[in-house]
């Protein structure tokens, strides 16, 4: 169908508005990480750096222990997203490929454990941890994020596993495959790119959590990313070009990946949560 | 296949899990508010609930919650559904538009705050600076010191970095409407306007739905943006439940009462989740 051209000067039109107003607040990070301690703090504010320097990114790295902090997150995120997914593949192919009494029960009860608020449990759950002391380790917040972001890799990879005609596990039971057999050779290597999504989506909620983090941590060690950038807030004086660079630091993980995988990451995540 | 019962044996990993790690603490959580355990002497009592009904700071909380998601999840509804409307057109560049469109979702909410913080910063900040600039207002605004206007920043942060959660999912929702649908309505001399009222609509009320419910619990969740862009304040004017909770428990002490709080939230939560999982019920999800 053709359009008018007016139609479409209006269509590039709001498509450029909503360009400047998603990037608008990436721009003033980006920027602002770039200036010098003295430009961040001028008024009115300069647009572009009079002086590019990267002294906010060398304080950053080598002053503040940064690179312990992203080494944690790191550390926290990763072990979440490969547990949960773990976890997740025995759970999806369950209720994938297995029709028992109770499923569509206990499908939604593990959709329904994604609308608990974190604050309810993390009290309960900080106490948990003091009694069996592992507050304050990274384990125990990898075993609370693992638990959060495992709902989801169930649903996610439920929904891979369903798109893998049933077939394929026929043929391996009639060639004597167990049922183990069959989920890690047959159907686990057809669902890779979902399983990639799934693991990159959990390692996301994870990179992101503050509220956890800030709960069960009290080791400036074992400080994670997020939780390191909000304590350097409270500390002294708002050094902006500082807090910026450490800004831009715990986004470009996120963003990269984001932008890396969204075809996957979009189609997986639209099935999961929508399913006509 | 004749052994189903196998089924539960996979499952059983993560149910465990989640019994362990997610259901333990959420009945915990509902017996500490009513002083029952972890405490030198267990006695029933409702007086956290009681008291809750009477702190000015609680319920003004509660207010602050409810309208920051009515106003937040109404955004976002809005512009997803405009920009899904945009990406959904034979444009070009259709990859660059989309990345575009997704990025304010993939900044995680503390660091999103953080950043807004700046911007919104009385000397230095972006928004004060090209309001000079431009000669819209001659003196500098506090904008995160004054109470209307920190709680509308905030709503406005959170607006941004939300909507494409919201976008993708009417995106997939726009996709799945069949092409024959709005040739028909060509055939029938509607306008551009009348599909949309009578074939889009339609077709995308259930999309609509499903994200209407998500991100409204998203964002009755959501802790870490306040927490880094006002942490509350000033005064009470910005403060939700999450960040009331969690100060309650885990800065004053208040167990039960901190516990209480997060039991209404998650009750409300489950009433507004029961359509989505009533869906899920019926296996249309």
């Amino acid at each position: 169908m053709r359009k008018p051209a007016s139609v479409w000067i209006f269509i590039y039109g709001a498509l450029a508005v909503m360009f400047v107003y998603n990037l608008l607040p990436f721009f003033w990070m980006v920027i602002s990480s770039f200036k010098s301690e003295m430009e961040a703090t001028l008024f009115p504010a300069t647009l572009l750096p009079d002086v590019f320097t990267t002294e906010a990114y060398e304080k950053m790295w080598l002053q503040e222990g940064f690179l312990l902090y992203f080494k944690n997150s790191l550390i926290v995120s990763l072990s979440t997203a490969v547990l949960s997914s773990l976890v997740g593949i025995f759970a999806g192919y369950g209720f994938s490929r297995f029709r028992f009494r109770g499923r569509l029960t206990l499908m939604t009860l593990f959709l329904a454990t994604q609308m608990i608020p974190g604050v309810l449990l993390v009290g309960p759950y900080f106490k948990m941890l003091t009694i069996f002391n592992m507050y304050d380790t990274l384990s125990g917040l990898i075993l609370a994020q693992t638990s959060i972001t495992l709902p989801f890799s169930v649903w996610m990879i439920k929904g891979y596993m369903d798109t893998v005609p049933i077939e394929i596990d026929q043929a391996a039971e009639v060639d004597g495959a167990s049922r183990l057999q069959t989920m890690f050779l047959c159907i686990v290597p057809l669902v890779l790119p979902g399983l990639v999504a799934t693991m990159i989506f959990a390692f996301l909620l994870s990179w992101g959590d503050l509220l956890w983090a800030l709960c069960l941590i009290s080791d400036p060690n074992k400080q994670t990313m997020t939780l390191g950038v909000t304590q350097l807030v409270g500390q002294f004086r708002v050094f902006w070009s500082e807090i910026m660079a450490a800004t831009v630091i715990a986004s470009v993980i996120p963003a990269t990946l984001y932008l890396l995988l969204q075809r996957y990451l979009v189609q997986g995540f639209t099935e999961a949560a929508v399913k006509e | 296949m004749r052994d189903n019962y196998k089924g539960y044996l996979f499952i059983l990993p993560a149910f465990l899990m989640l019994v362990l790690i997610l259901g333990f603490p959420a009945v915990a959580a509902v017996l500490q508010s009513f002083n029952l355990m972890w405490v030198s002497k267990p006695a029933f009592t409702v007086g956290a609930y009681q008291a809750l009904a009477q702190d000015p700071e609680f319920l003004r909380s509660l207010l602050n919650t409810v309208l920051f998601v009515t106003v937040v999840v109404s955004s976002h509804l809005a512009i997803g559904l405009g920009v899904a409307l945009l990406l959904n057109m034979d444009i070009r560049f259709k990859w660059l538009w989309r990345v575009v469109a997704i990025l304010p979702w993939t900044m995680p909410d503390v660091i999103g705050g953080l950043v807004w913080r700046f911007m919104f910063d009385t000397l230095p900040g972006i928004v004060n600076s090209l309001l000079l600039r431009t000669g819209l207002s001659t003196e500098p605004i506090d904008w995160l010191g004054r109470p209307d206007l920190a709680f509308a920043a905030v709503m406005l942060a959170e607006s941004w970095r939300g909507y494409p959660y919201a976008m993708l999912i009417l995106l997939a929702g726009l996709q799945a409407i069949p092409r024959q649908q709005y040739e028909a309505a060509e055939l029938d001399g509607c306008s551009a306007f009348q599909k949309f009222l009578y074939v889009t609509m339609p077709n995308l009320k259930h999309m609509f739905i499903i994200a209407l419910v998500l991100d409204t619990i998203w964002e009755s969740r959501l802790f870490g943006m306040v927490y880094s862009m006002t942490g509350g304040g000033p005064g009470y004017s910005t403060q939700i439940l999450t960040l009331l909770s969690y100060k309650q428990y885990f800065q004053f002490f208040n167990i039960s009462y901190g516990a209480a709080m997060a039991v209404v939230l998650a009750t409300v939560l489950f009433f507004i989740s029961l359509p989505y999982l009533r869906m899920s019920m019926r296996q249309r999800i």
